[in-house]
């Protein structure tokens, strides 16, 4: 065990181009052109889900109706680090959080902006701030900032 | 009619932050010493069964073809599994099932990781989240259980101190361990003044990353009794998957984990077991993180729920306690190889055996439990042991 190896030193570099998928290239269509946040609903038991899938995991049928829900909604978690993800370590730390939309039974993990850590409660109203210059993916929402404080 | 199934050996070996051997050879080092612990040949062996969470780390994808060899499958039916962390778990139940059909006498179940290969094990861990929602917005093991032990010390009021006590238990009961990377005399100060890596985790609340296998054997009850005069038996098994979508699914409070109570629930009512509080005699329990043993000990019923707090308080976790909780150090103190996690299970097996050395605790043992968790906040596998 005290040996060392012989080490043969590598890389391997894959590029990839990852469908958005059916139900998520209409939400990030939305998104993108008109400043939307869609889910699907199921008609069997109701919930409106986001991020949107074209079945219901629970009712195990198709979702076929398309339903606008609130770019508002409540803190569910969060979390702060002081190491970035590629891993440089940062002077302020940097947020996310799962942020339960209003008139959706799901929500969205999204980075939170325009608030500090000691700011931040569970339970707490949040809104999406969106970029004016759209690409058509997730970050077309800039981030979640804390409303009426 | 399914067949009862025993555990009739076990392969440890050391687990370091870099060991010096390929894949191929630590699986042979772990199958070579199960084999002599069972007193078993190589020909015993009529199938195996491999579990590792993820192959970037090794840097070879479909590692498992590199160890049919090493693993005594040497033109026999092999297959390996996968299901994140609870690799470590799911793959000893995989193994159970080939035995219990019928259609296998003896099985070696072997569980791998080689986290060192690749000098970045955090990249890779950045891999594993789906890239429309959730990867671009840089979700990280960091944050991603900063996200989930803020949701649970909100839940049910668990402290910064009581998760601190978790790891002092954990590195010093490694330290008893022969086979651990980290065992340190550590006090509660020096957990809570360690830096910060996401509130409420200190960087003496992770584990680290490790090298490492284990192996063990499975035989049916056809044969047990040529191998043993003392089967330490699978009494039940469990496992439970939830939403991938963690943030979009019914219950999106990552404070409960319903899908691991879903997995002890389905163990303890194949192993006749009701109160897991008092008939689990120790436990071995999948710790990444010190909230993450205390989620699951209140998930194997083995606290009420909401009472991890108080159970570490109380001192019944520890390795005198009434019921103890990873003697053996757990991932924290003994290394996490993630799908190599299976120690756990290898762990409970040795103190039902009574073999577990050092780290045997001072109690009669007969029945014990170990569980594992993976994926997005999704898995979870439960096996409880022991004998008639």
């Amino acid at each position: 065990m005290e040996k060392k190896p012989v080490i043969i030193s590598g890389e391997i570099n894959i590029p990839y181009k990852w469908s958005a998928g059916l139900a998520g290239s209409r939400f990030f269509e939305e998104l993108c052109d008109n400043k939307r946040i869609m889910g699907t609903k199921c008609s069997k038991c109701g919930r409106v889900m986001i991020p949107p899938r074209i079945f219901c995991e629970e009712c195990f049928v198709d979702t076929d109706e398309w339903v606008e829900v609130s770019s508002r909604g409540k803190l569910v978690t969060f979390g702060d680090c002081y190491l970035s993800t590629d891993g440089k370590k940062l002077d302020k730390p940097w947020m996310l959080g799962i942020i339960r939309l209003d008139g959706a039974d799901g929500g969205l993990v999204h980075y939170i902006g325009e608030a500090k850590p000691d700011e931040l409660k569970i339970g707490m109203r949040m809104e999406a701030v969106f970029k004016e210059k759209r690409e058509g993916n997730i970050l077309d929402i800039m981030y979640f900032r804390p409303v009426d404080r | 009619m399914r067949k009862r199934v025993a555990l009739v050996g076990v392969g440890m070996q050391k687990y370091a932050s870099r060991r010096p051997d390929t894949v191929e050879e630590m699986v042979y080092d772990v199958a070579k010493k199960a084999l002599l612990d069972a007193k078993l040949p190589p020909q015993a062996i009529d199938a195996v069964v491999f579990g590792s969470a993820v192959d970037a780390f090794c840097g070879i994808h479909n590692s498992d073809k590199l160890i049919v060899e090493a693993s005594a499958g040497l033109c026999k039916p092999t297959i390996r599994n996968s299901t994140s962390g609870s690799t470590a778990v799911s793959t000893p139940i995989l193994a159970y099932t080939h035995v219990a059909s019928g259609l296998f006498n003896v099985v070696m179940v072997i569980c791998y990781e080689k986290m060192s290969e690749n000098p970045a094990p955090q990249m890779v861990f950045n891999t594993v989240y789906d890239e429309a929602f959730v990867r671009q917005i840089g979700l990280n093991v960091p944050i991603q259980c900063g996200l989930e032990a803020r949701a649970y010390l909100h839940r049910y009021g668990i402290t910064e101190l009581q998760m601190a006590k978790v790891s002092v238990k954990n590195h010093t009961n490694a330290l008893f361990n022969p086979y651990a990377q980290l065992g340190m005399n550590i006090t509660v100060e020096d957990v809570l003044n360690a830096p910060y890596i996401s509130w409420p985790v200190k960087r003496l609340d992770t584990s680290p990353t490790t090298d490492g296998a284990r192996a063990l054997i499975f035989a049916s009850e056809d044969v047990v009794r040529d191998i043993t005069d003392d089967p330490i038996w699978v009494k039940g098994i469990g496992r439970g998957a939830d939403s991938c979508w963690f943030m979009g699914r019914r219950n999106n409070d990552l404070g409960r984990l319903d899908y691991a109570y879903l997995a002890a629930k389905q163990a303890y009512e194949m192993a006749g077991i009701r109160n897991p509080a008092e008939e689990i005699d120790v436990a071995e329990v999948y710790d990444p993180f010190t909230f993450k043993e205390m989620q699951h000990c209140e998930a194997l019923g083995l606290c009420p729920e909401g009472g991890a707090g108080w159970m570490i308080d109380e001192g019944i976790s520890l390795k005198d306690g009434k019921l103890p909780v990873n003697p053996s150090g757990g991932l924290l103190g003994e290394g996490n190889p993630i799908g190599a996690g299976m120690s756990r299970l290898s762990w409970a097996y040795l103190q039902v055996r009574g073999d577990a050395g050092d780290c045997q605790v001072p109690k009669d043992v007969n029945t014990a439990v170990a569980n594992a968790w993976g994926g997005m906040y999704q898995y979870n596998a439960v096996m409880v042991i022991g004998r008639d």
